[in-house]
């Protein structure tokens, strides 16, 4: 199957002139080799598929004798990365007749040859191969030809390799901004302004008050209030209209700085969060197998669900969120206030006492999984089991730590409302709703982050839902039982509980009625078991969403139950008790870990 | 009645020194009143007054005791039942209300020509109310003072304060009320004759 962005490559490149217009078809015309002992092959410059990481090479012998054909290999930078697979040695190739070869890459990992071996770095002496996505001569295909009479004297005949990919803007650019599109812009963004009205409503309803309920939208005589979710649009009105104060002895850069310290390690970070396995382009409506989904993680015919699949992963987290620190010191510190500057001393403390404890608390996972990327960790707790599981008490050392700091209650002394009112205390307007935002999206990355690390991101608990589908019709009808029981009770419990509350609680109810009837027609057709890819990964979307919002639920549950700390409080939990737990926790997982080394991917 | 010493350990057990269980449950208690509050009928335990809602009469809440806004009330004929005695305005600790009076022309009574309430002075104490003689002015509207534009328009005068009014089943001291036909015969306090 040609996949649609060969084809918009193809279509380009030809457009613009750089293929000669029979670029897919077989080119007989050879490069090297005098003219009686040339064979044939097809095609005739030779591609390497990005996808399968493979040239296919079918060696015709066309000439008028029977030849030896020997001594089949690579040359060029990546030499190093292939192997003939088909071994046909040096072998005589009769008239007429021909011979199907595949060279592979060696290495999984291996993308287009962009990344030239080690040693073939070293042994030759070639240079770096651009990293454009089209290069052709960087690597050929040589062997020896010789007539079965004259067997010593050898012909080398070469073939150019094409390595041929989609440019780096289909590969990287469009994958990386459409992602991040769908996750900051349409689903992070949102949800934390949906928090910002959350933490009011949640608040009220635990202490049995009404909370915001007033904002609507009048159609004519009917008033749609939606239990107050107006009030996301009308405080960020409020917020863009209030007047944007500065205080005169302020330091206006830094002061005009410090919202985006806050906010933009906040947003950056998602870059290594995955929301799903990988998406294949071709295969949407198909039942794929996990081998297919590994090469779309590896970006070959597809892309991984994360913005960024690098591998220093949780490192790139500890170095930006040290880096929101700034963010809180300078807004404090720039406000020329002297409550400001206190607050930002807190922040600065807490948040640099607490990165420690981050940090140890999760090296127990990290010796688990044997991974700092993301993506992998899921996939090892896919093959084992849930990081909640394998370590409970790093899941308690890290959340306690997590919203630590995110600088809320019950670590929210930087703010303390009571005593001092914060760092952001000069700050009005959309200034100050930017630390506001910045905070919730804080607490959502802490719900990605637990998710991802302790609850196997997008996977369904037991390995239920595998690449290609339910691991048994028994499985299915479970999933979506439950599931429809779950949401037809929750929609009947809104239609009861609330005025005007039918529209919700249909919907509500009518996603559970269907997912029941997914259920029974599993029961009565035995189906679920093989699904289309594109089911596949709207399902990981979703229960990774659903356990993002349960995780942003229970932190504004521990946000509005617990009394705050005072201040030496959080310093001796800190350093006196969450970080001999984690050091503690650490020995224990190693000498685990060493006594089980075989049956843990560690 | 004896009072009672409840002691109370401030030994902190490892219980209490773990934080967790306690911690636990905390989160259980709010957890279940977010849950009963969310979705039980009528919002479970919430006892919130709806003010301010369309379908939410607020006088219905009030007790019959709340003072609101001054009215003041009729008599039969429809007319002041006021007799400008100034008893009101000379309790009224603010200060708030200014009568003029006239002659009722009934030989007996005076009126109020002009009674002005200003209800931004007004420290709703209620005295106007026990001071009245003749049940003239109360403060059982249920009404809460309204937001004016202009201050002067939370100036109530007669009109308006009679318009919120309603007929009295007080007896109407006045006109045809003679006390001292009507009092018992032999009661000490209606012996003495002025004349």
């Amino acid at each position: 199957m040609v996949t649609y962005s060969r084809l918009v490559l193809l279509w380009l490149l030809c457009c613009v002139g750089i293929l000669p217009t029979g670029c897919v078809g077989d080119d007989p015309a050879l490069v090297g080799g005098s003219a009686p002992l040339t064979i044939q092959t097809a095609p005739g410059r030779l591609v390497f598929d990005a996808k399968t990481s493979e040239i296919a090479v079918k060696v015709t012998n066309n000439t008028d004798a029977d030849v030896f054909v020997s001594d089949f290999r690579i040359e060029g930078p990546d030499w190093e990365s292939f192997m003939i697979t088909d071994d046909v040695g040096s072998s005589a190739l009769a008239k007429g007749v021909s011979v199907e070869l595949h060279i592979r890459s060696q290495t999984a990992d291996f993308v287009g040859g962009l990344r030239p071996s080690a040693v073939a770095a070293e042994h030759l002496s070639a240079p770096a191969p651009a990293p454009d996505s089209f290069r052709e001569g960087s690597a050929k295909l040589v062997f020896g030809v010789a007539q079965v009479r004259r067997p010593d004297d050898v012909q080398a005949q070469t073939v150019p390799i094409r390595f041929e990919e989609s440019p780096w803007w289909m590969r990287y650019a469009l994958p990386a901004a459409a992602k991040i599109l769908l996750l900051v812009m349409a689903f992070i963004m949102p949800l934390a302004s949906f928090l910002t009205w959350l933490e009011r409503k949640q608040s009220a309803m635990m202490q049995d008050r009404v909370g915001p309920n007033m904002a609507n939208i009048s159609l004519g005589p009917l008033k749609i209030r939606l239990w107050g979710l107006l009030h996301v649009a009308t405080d960020g009105l409020k917020m863009l209209f209030k007047e944007d104060f500065i205080p005169k002895r302020a330091h206006r850069a830094l002061y005009t700085l410090a919202p985006l310290f806050g906010l933009i390690p906040a947003l950056v970070v998602f870059a290594i969060v995955p929301f799903g396995d990988a998406v294949c382009y071709d295969g949407l409506f198909d039942t794929l197998t996990q081998a297919d989904v590994d090469q779309c993680a590896a970006g070959r015919g597809g892309t991984p669900m994360q913005i960024a699949h690098i591998d220093v992963g949780l490192l790139y987290y500890f170095a930006i969120a040290s880096i929101a620190t700034y963010g809180t010191v300078l807004a404090g510190w720039s406000s020329y206030n002297k409550w400001a500057v206190l607050g930002a001393l807190r922040a600065s403390a807490q948040m640099i006492s607490y990165e420690v404890a981050i940090g140890l608390s999760l090296v127990g996972t990290l010796l688990v999984y044997g991974s700092l990327e993301p993506h992998t960790i899921v996939h090892a707790q896919m093959d084992t089991y849930w990081g909640i599981v394998l370590q409970p008490i790093a899941l308690v050392l890290f959340f306690t730590a997590a919203i630590a700091e995110t600088k809320r209650a019950p670590f929210d002394l930087p703010e303390a409302d009571s005593e001092i009112i914060g760092y952001f205390l000069e700050y009005s307007g959309m200034r100050f709703g930017l630390f506001f935002l910045a905070e919730f999206i804080e607490v959502v990355f802490v719900s990605a982050l637990i998710t991802t690390l302790f609850l196997g991101g997008w996977t369904l608990p037991f390995g239920v839902l595998g690449a290609s589908g339910f691991s048994s019709a028994l499985a299915c009808q479970v999933v979506f039982a439950l599931g429809g029981l779950l949401f037809t009770v929750l929609g009947v419990a809104i239609w009861r509980a609330h005025k005007n509350g039918e529209f919700v609680g249909a919907l509500v109810g009518l996603a559970g009625l269907a997912q029941l009837l997914v259920a029974g027609w599993s029961a009565v057709t035995g189906w679920g078991t093989e699904l289309p890819h594109l089911a596949i990964v709207l399902i990981g979307m979703l229960t990774w969403g659903g356990k993002i919002l349960m995780l942003c639920w229970l932190q504004l549950l521990i946000r509005w139950t617990l009394p705050r700390f005072r201040y030496d409080q959080v310093m001796s939990l800190g350093w006196k008790g969450l970080l001999p737990l984690s050091i503690a926790n650490i020995v224990l997982t190693a000498v685990v870990v060493y006594f089980m080394m075989g049956s843990l991917p560690a | 009645m004896t009072i009672g010493v409840k002691k109370v350990s401030l030994v902190r057990t490892t219980r209490d020194q773990i934080y967790l269980p306690a911690i636990f449950e905390g989160l259980l208690t709010t957890a279940r009143h977010f849950f009963k509050n969310t979705l039980t009928p009528g919002m479970g335990d919430v006892d919130t007054i709806r003010y301010g809602e369309p379908e939410v009469d607020v006088k219905d809440y009030y007790p019959d005791r709340f003072r609101g806004v001054h009215r003041l009330m009729h008599r039969e004929d429809e007319s002041v039942r006021c007799v400008a005695c100034m008893c009101c305005s000379t309790v009224c600790p603010a200060n708030c209300i200014t009568i003029e009076a006239e002659d009722r022309g009934d030989e007996r009574e005076k009126a109020p020509k002009s009674f002005v309430i200003d209800e931004l002075k007004c420290v709703v104490c209620g005295f106007c109310v026990e001071a009245c003689p003749c049940d003239a002015i109360r403060m059982d509207t249920k009404e809460h003072m309204f937001p004016t534009e202009q201050r002067g328009d939370a100036v109530l005068g007669k009109v308006d304060l009679m318009s919120r009014g309603a007929a009295s089943v007080a007896v109407q001291g006045g006109i045809s009320a003679d006390y001292r036909a009507d009092a018992p015969k032999g009661d000490p306090r209606f012996d003495h004759d002025p004349h």
